[in-house]
């Protein structure tokens, strides 16, 4: 199964929200700290051209924000 | 689909919300609450230190005991975003953006507030390349960077010291002649010497290429305008009530705010109640909300008993 990544910072509330979405649907994702993380914050600048959380990679596509109807789709899950 | 009746829908998970489903429960009225998440505005302040009982927590952790707490009690939540709501006979038809339909005897309009935008040009462009609307959540990508904050409110200088641990500069615009922000904020901002002030300041524009670069603002005083560079710009200028789905059902003061009776948080439709900063209360704090969540929860219940409707 290809791997899921989510770029967050720990205080972000939509961050949050998007994981515990995540849990719920028992998908599995990589967890990834942009906050501590400064080398995969610039990654994620880099390869999104976006500075700001939560930024959930699917199958190599990004979403940016907690975007349910487009993740849904992406992840080919019910709401 | 809509075989079942609700006694009391509550729309919205912040405290307003939680606190209506805890009483609601407690009057073992079958609820449904409603949120798009259990977050609201609360979710996004860094440091709490008024409410009662945690001298100091942020607030995301308060949020996470508010939802604990609810859910030691039983009632159903569904985890959706109300669209619209219809007048049906006595009842109510509350719609969702996942096409879900329920019906309900009473509700509780608890969704709070959304913030407002600036509305300057190269604002909307620059969402996520720049342009933040929180810094808790976006603070760590502005590493030495120069950063502009528009609002000298709480949240505005609440930012300010949020981004003092990653930015290297942070200038605060005010519209007005002095910041509203309460005095502890402004004592705790004038001792950070990366901080600067500037007041009677209109924001112009904002540009850049890919990303936010500078930031053109007006001095309303002398009237000239004046391009800073900037890597990023945190937009702070209050909020606007969440009541775009409920136009037409109840009446609205000038500011879009949900008119409601101060005793028994009811609005202008019978059966519809109102809790927290959606409505036209004054205060806009989180144990006010929480206040009138419990006066809008007792209030559905004496509705639903007056009317004799409560089995």
């Amino acid at each position: 199964m290809s791997k899921n990544k989510v770029y967050s910072t720990s205080h972000c509330p939509y961050c949050v929200t998007l994981k515990e979405f995540l849990k719920e649907r028992n998908i599995e994702f990589e967890d990834i700290d942009v906050g501590q993380d400064e080398k995969m914050a610039q990654e994620m600048i880099e390869k999104t051209g976006q500075m700001g959380v939560p930024v959930i990679e699917i199958d190599g596509e990004f979403v940016i924000g907690f975007d349910k109807a487009k993740i849904v789709k992406l992840l080919n899950i019910n709401d | 689909m809509m075989s079942t009746i609700y006694d009391l829908i509550i729309i919205g998970g912040g405290p307003a919300g939680i606190t209506a489903g805890i009483y609601s429960a407690r009057k073992k009225l079958k609820t449904l609450l409603l949120t798009k998440d259990f977050m609201g505005q609360t979710g996004k302040t860094n440091e709490i230190d008024n409410y009662l009982g945690f001298p100091n927590i942020s607030g995301l952790d308060l949020m996470k005991k508010f939802e604990e707490h609810l859910k030691k009690f039983s009632i159903e939540i569904k985890k959706e975003k109300v669209i619209k709501i219809e007048k049906k006979e006595q009842d109510f038809v509350v719609k969702t953006e996942q096409k879900q339909e329920f019906l309900a005897k009473t509700i509780i309009i608890a969704t709070g507030r959304d913030p407002r935008p600036l509305e300057v040009e190269g604002e909307k462009e620059f969402i996520g390349k720049g342009v933040s609307y929180c810094s808790i959540c976006d603070a760590p990508f502005f590493r030495d960077k120069a950063v502009a904050v528009i609002g000298g409110g709480n949240s505005g200088l609440g930012a300010a010291l949020d981004l003092t641990r990653y930015a290297k500069r942070i200038f605060i615009f005010e519209k007005s002649e002095k910041l509203l922000a309460d005095e502890i904020l402004q004592e705790q901002v004038k001792k950070e010497s990366k901080i600067e002030i500037h007041l009677n300041t209109e924001i112009k524009k904002i540009e850049g290429n890919k990303k936010v670069q500078d930031l053109i603002y007006q001095d309303s005083k002398t009237k000239k305008n004046y391009q800073v560079p900037m890597d990023g710009v945190f937009i702070q200028i209050g909020s606007v009530p969440a009541t775009g789905f409920l136009k037409g059902l109840v009446e609205f003061n000038r500011s879009d705010e949900i008119k409601h009776d101060f005793e028994n948080c009811a609005t202008s439709c019978p059966g519809i109640f109102t809790a927290g900063d959606v409505d036209d209360g004054k205060w806009k704090q989180i144990i006010v909300a929480a206040g009138e969540g419990a006066i809008a929860a007792l209030s559905a219940y004496e509705y639903l008993q007056k009317t004799n409707r409560d089995s």
